[in-house]
């Protein structure tokens, strides 16, 4: 809902520009990473003087030159593929278990629902920190002795541990998806006999595509933010990683950095452009009871 | 319940189950085993049954009343909790109640800008404050404020302790936390009836007086659901903290809070110790475990859930 019209249109410009002078540090701190990256000195400022145009930094990130001098390479096309596998598994999982979930507890009554709503609430406030020591532990405790299926063991393990943290979150958000369809729609499929799976599969997966959509993001955008996690499991570099390790080297040239850092952001800043709606929309619709 | 609606109950939750116990029961019982371990640098073959009852909890004790840097880290949790729940509460409560009363179109671009702290990569939203917040005259701020004239050297400003740190430290957290406020308090406004605003409008109310009358006292279920359940959120989480601290922009005593402690004790660099670091999170375990149980109390979560309509 907006204000109504009988509002005077001057005191909308005020706000306007509160606004603008609250949002003035967030603005320029991004602003200046991402111009960084195209300058051959870190932009300090916006004042025209501190730009030194090139594209050197792009082109030393594509090729793997992370240094100024000597020979230290990387391939940041693979590093960037382990990162999307990550995101990808993450998404997946979490899309595919809370579609399950979510329809259970929005369309049928079972002994034990209310607790398990209950449950999944708190499970969503509880301390992650406290829970990766012990998942780190059952991650050695299981750990393969076959070396040929360490690097592919990390990669499941790691997308399984953080999907598992989106999980409470996005089953109430799906529920809440499912809850929003009118009981009827499923009501002809359960007279004619179908089985609960078959209208779910059949009829309610089709009409919450729009949920299925939002949920599929955050939890892609969750896998693909991570750091504490892939720093913890995973075997193979990350986006995150690699810029984690590449600020304190004695190497690395800061504007370059920066060029990594704008290219890992890339993904965010075209969902923010494409799926406004949905990122706006999808975060509430996980509170609704 | 006949067998039918078992298997098919089963067919829906198992996957969902089945998580919560591998990643969520499981690492309970494991991090209160090894915290009544002498695990350490997580060597596991020598460890794992070297049991020592409560001995981590007494070191932990005994940290708290003698070491200064574990004070200083349990300092640092209350002043970072307490300062950036407030700022999340009102921050996201002005940003919703400002996006209501500009047009739509305005408001959609500055909720975008306020969802991208959130939104961001880790390392990314780190990387950025990094830059700004540097010691040296690279540093943003320090060149603004050199550039004005208002100082002759850069300031190393997370390395000045306590609040140069803490500023920090709030600043860049502060700014992830509102846009949850901004959500929350924003699909609630949507929810109060127009008839309410237009009225009041026509009687000459200004936007101020339509808040403070109207809007914010039909939101006092939000405003509390967002206060306990930020305040957990802050207590437990750690990774906007975990870089800013790794990478030395922010003092590391003054710089950690309990639950960033907890992670660096157990995986962090040099000597780790997993028993004191699993004693440790137990604690913030248990805090979690009862605040969330008030708060489901408190915001009377239950009676929100209804029946399943049309369930037979």
């Amino acid at each position: 809902m907006r204000d109504v019209e009988t509002r005077p249109k001057k005191y909308g410009w005020i706000v306007i520009l509160a606004l603008l002078l609250a949002s003035l540090p967030l603005i320029t701190a991004f602003s200046l990473l991402i111009l960084s990256s195209f300058s051959t000195h870190m932009v300090t400022d916006l004042s025209p003087g501190s730009l030194h145009p090139t594209l050197e930094n792009w082109i030393n990130l594509f090729h793997g030159k992370i240094a100024t001098t000597g020979g230290i390479r990387v391939n940041i096309w693979r590093i960037a593929l382990n990162t999307l596998i990550v995101a990808l598994g993450v998404s997946g999982v979490v899309t595919g278990i809370s579609a399950l979930a979510g329809y259970s507890l929005s369309r049928i009554d079972f002994k034990g629902r209310k607790s398990m709503m209950v449950l999944l609430l708190l499970l969503h406030a509880f301390p992650g920190v406290a829970l990766i020591v012990g998942v780190y532990l059952l991650y050695r405790l299981t750990f393969p002795v076959n070396t040929t299926f360490v690097g592919l063991y990390s990669f499941v393990y790691v997308i399984l541990a953080r999907a598992a943290l989106e999980i409470p979150m996005s089953t109430w958000l799906m529920k809440g998806f499912f809850d929003t369809i009118p009981w009827e729609f499923e009501w002809s499929g359960i007279i004619d006999g179908a089985s609960r799976i078959t209208v779910w599969r059949k009829i309610m997966l089709p009409l919450i595509k729009p949920g299925i959509l939002a949920v599929a993001l955050f939890s892609f955008l969750a896998g693909w933010q991570d750091i504490i996690y892939v720093r913890t499991f995973l075997i193979d570099p990350t986006l995150a990683t690699f810029i984690e390790a590449n600020i304190e080297a004695e190497y690395s040239h800061m504007p370059l950095i920066a060029a990594a850092g704008t290219f890992y952001l890339l993904p965010t800043i075209i969902f923010f452009v494409t799926a406004q709606q949905i990122l706006l929309q999808g975060y509430s619709g996980g509170i609704k009871g | 319940m006949d067998r039918r609606k078992l298997r098919e109950l089963s067919f829906f939750l198992s996957p969902m189950l089945l998580m919560v116990f591998l990643f969520y029961l499981i690492p309970l019982v494991m991090t209160v085993y090894i915290s009544m371990t002498r695990m350490r640098n997580w060597n596991v073959e020598r460890y794992l049954t070297d049991f020592v009852g409560l001995y981590n909890y007494h070191r932990l004790f005994y940290m708290f009343q003698h070491d200064p840097t574990f004070k200083a880290v349990i300092m640092t949790t209350i002043i970072f909790v307490g300062i950036t729940l407030i700022i999340n509460v009102f921050g996201g409560l002005a940003l919703a109640l400002a996006t209501f009363f500009i047009d739509e179109k305005s408001a959609s671009f500055y909720r975008l800008l306020w969802l991208l702290p959130r939104m961001s990569p880790i390392a990314v939203y780190s990387l950025v404050w990094y830059y700004f917040f540097h010691g040296s005259e690279i540093g943003t701020l320090n060149s603004f404020l050199m550039h004005l004239g208002l100082i002759s050297q850069p300031i190393p400003w997370g390395q000045i302790v306590p609040w140069g740190a803490w500023s920090v430290i709030i600043f860049v957290n502060g700014l992830v936390g509102v846009s949850f406020g901004m959500v929350v308090f924003t699909s609630a406004l949507n929810q109060i009836p127009k008839e309410l605003v237009i009225a009041a409008r026509v009687d000459g109310a200004s936007s101020w007086q339509i808040s403070r009358r109207i809007l914010i006292p039909m939101m006092r279920w939000h405003l509390l659901y967002v206060l306990t359940w930020q305040f957990l959120s802050l207590l437990t989480t750690y990774p906007h903290l975990f870089l800013l601290v790794e990478w030395d922009l922010v003092n590391r005593d003054y710089g950690t809070t309990l639950a960033l402690y907890v992670f660096n004790t157990a995986f962090g660099r040099g000597e780790q110790d997993q028993g004191l670091a699993a004693a440790a999170a137990v604690i913030l375990s248990v805090i979690g475990i009862i605040g969330g149980f008030v708060t489901l109390k408190v915001l009377k979560f239950e009676r929100m859930m209804k029946k399943p309509r049309g369930d037979f």
